[in-house]
């Protein structure tokens, strides 16, 4: 029973086939995707990671960029899944109706919700790689440490896909993707020790900062590149995960209502 | 000669929410016949058909197509059977070809074998010139015709068609009654919905008239019309102060008939003189015409209006 309750529908057939639809209009849209999802995370490498951190000299015994790069990484992955999630899904559960004409194939729509939260995960880690591949001539990429790394940007990326396509389920108009975003994800791109220690946080408010989702991620993918492995690691993965399936549970459920009447 | 049941519904019901839009109705549907939904807008012909290509949950009731339980074997069924939904349905990110191979792709075409149908579909529909076309750039009788090739990629069994001319222009209709006739001929059963009944008795062997969620008459065009109001219609329009006195003597005289509004409609059986009927109107502007499927819809649904949304 219990096995039931956390089983996801697996990445069968009809999941890869919605994920290839959506990698096929990946390639068609590339320049405009390219834009996205990897140049503006450099210009904020740019301006945050070189332009402010040329103040600060060092922050927790490294340059304030090689603080502040891994962060950046998990920053705009979360943002490109949760935007493809909720804008990107958003479209297709209404306006394209691109879901119903799925579902009229041999496809439930558990296979489809399945397919897009890969697909925005996929999305999501593909701006982490491209953001690191030009990071690499900066020389800010820490060999093969990037591996581990993109497994737990997917990881999360797959989570924040749950949380934005949970939003599509709720939602009536693009505006309501608005509140969340401005309430949930951008405070939380703000104050998930991304761009400063989370111990600068007083009076013990950085513990509320250990119920946002990206202080796991980052702290984490932090620790690949800049500390030797530890035990905690294994703690915040395992929040990412259950969240994350949790999450994607729930919108699975409550996509397959709106389509299935 | 046995026929072959293609779709069998017992006591199928739909509720959304609180309210009833399809109320335990009953029907068959036989291989190799064109089968048409008529009704006005609200009637339960769409949620009808949605339940049988498995978009709308059953509320109670049982449905098989092709033999299968839809509550149990929905993906089975939808494997074998194509859908033409009302709002088309196309992939506005893709090419009218790259429509076609990503739904051969949903249905697990193998890709060879995907691109001959999709060229032998595009020729059929004549869209073949189209091919490369992003699918926004096309006028609505094309894109219609994309929905319907794309429907019949998996070389289906039957074909649901929800409303399948609603919104084209008089030449794109004509096209596709014509196409639904050749169809039905070359690949066997055709089920589709339609609020026109011109155009059910232009193309549909049998129909089922839907009003309120039940289904309130069912056969053939040509005996539904037949039974229900006769052989001839005369019309004739009456200032309401006369109504009564003309309805007196048509009565008197065992004519069957409506009104609706200031009109009065004498329905004619085969034994009827209509020269008895001019007599007693004598002097009144008529219109003589052989009767439709929309007097029988008159008859049995009444004529008040319907607006209520769907």
């Amino acid at each position: 029973m219990i096995r039931d309750a956390i089983r996801l529908p697996t990445p069968a057939g009809s999941v890869v086939k919605i994920w290839s639809r959506n990698f096929l209009q990946f390639r068609k849209s590339w320049i405009a995707n390219l834009f996205w999802i990897i140049v503006e995370p450099i210009f904020f490498l740019l301006a945050i990671g070189y332009g402010v951190g040329s103040f600060i000299p060092d922050i927790e015994n490294v340059s304030y960029v090689e603080f502040f790069f891994p962060a950046l990484l998990c920053v705009s992955s979360m943002m490109v899944s949760f935007f493809e999630g909720t804008y990107g899904s958003f479209s297709k559960l209404t306006y394209q109706k691109t879901y119903s004409t799925m579902l009229l194939a041999p496809i439930d729509s558990k296979h489809i919700v399945m397919g897009e939260l890969l697909w925005c995960a996929s999305k999501g880690t593909f701006s982490a790689l491209g953001v690191s591949l030009v990071a690499s001539i900066f020389g800010l990429m820490n060999g093969l440490m990037i591996v581990p790394a993109l497994i737990v940007i997917f990881t999360s990326s797959f989570l924040f896909a749950g949380l934005g396509m949970l939003v599509t389920s709720y939602i009536r108009n693009y505006d309501g993707i608005i509140y969340p975003t401005s309430g949930i994800i951008v405070p939380m791109s703000l104050f998930s020790g991304t761009y400063f220690p989370l111990e600068h946080i007083p009076y013990g408010l950085k513990y509320v900062a250990y119920a946002l989702p990206l202080t796991h991620s980052v702290a984490v993918v932090r620790g690949l590149f800049l500390e030797s492995p530890h035990w905690s690691w294994l703690a915040h993965l395992a929040v990412l995960i259950i969240l994350g399936l949790i999450v994607a549970k729930i919108a699975i459920r409550r996509i397959d209502q709106k389509l299935i009447k | 000669m046995t026929t072959k049941t293609v779709v069998e519904a017992k006591g199928l019901t739909k509720k959304h929410a609180d309210k009833t839009v399809v109320n335990s109705i009953q029907f068959e549907v036989y291989q190799g016949e064109c089968f048409g939904i008529l009704g006005p807008n609200g009637a339960g012909k769409s949620s009808t058909m949605k339940m049988m290509y498995g978009s709308n949950q059953i509320t109670a009731g049982d449905l098989y197509i092709l033999g299968l339980n839809m509550k149990q074997s929905a993906r089975q069924i939808k494997s074998r059977i194509g859908v033409i939904p009302q709002s088309d349905g196309l992939d506005t990110d893709f090419t009218v070809l790259e429509n076609l191979l990503l739904y051969a792709s949903f249905h697990g075409i193998d890709r060879v074998q995907a691109s001959h149908r999709a060229d032998d579909l595009l020729r059929l529909m004549r869209l073949d010139e189209y091919s490369t076309s992003p699918v926004e750039n096309l006028s609505a009788g094309m894109r219609r015709r994309l929905a319907i090739a794309r429907g019949m990629i998996n070389q289906p069994e039957v074909l649901f068609l929800d409303e399948p001319t609603v919104g084209l222009d008089p030449q794109a209709r004509t096209w596709i009654w014509s196409f639904l006739k050749k169809i039905k001929e070359e690949m066997g059963t055709v089920v589709m919905t339609t609020h026109y009944m011109e155009e059910a008795e232009q193309i549909c062997d049998r129909v089922a008239i839907m009003d309120k969620g039940r289904i309130i008459a069912i056969g053939k065009p040509s005996e539904l019309v037949y039974n229900h109001i006769g052989s001839q219609v005369v019309e004739f329009d009456v200032k309401d102060s006369d109504v009564n006195y003309y309805l007196n003597r048509l009565s008197t005289n065992n004519f069957h008939y409506q009104v609706i509004r200031n009109q009065v409609n004498v329905h004619l059986s085969a034994d009827q003189d209509a020269k008895n009927v001019l007599n007693i109107i004598s002097g009144r502007k008529v219109t003589m015409r052989t009767p439709t499927l929309s007097d029988v819809f008159l008859k049995l649904a009444g004529h008040d209006l319907r607006d209520e949304p769907l």
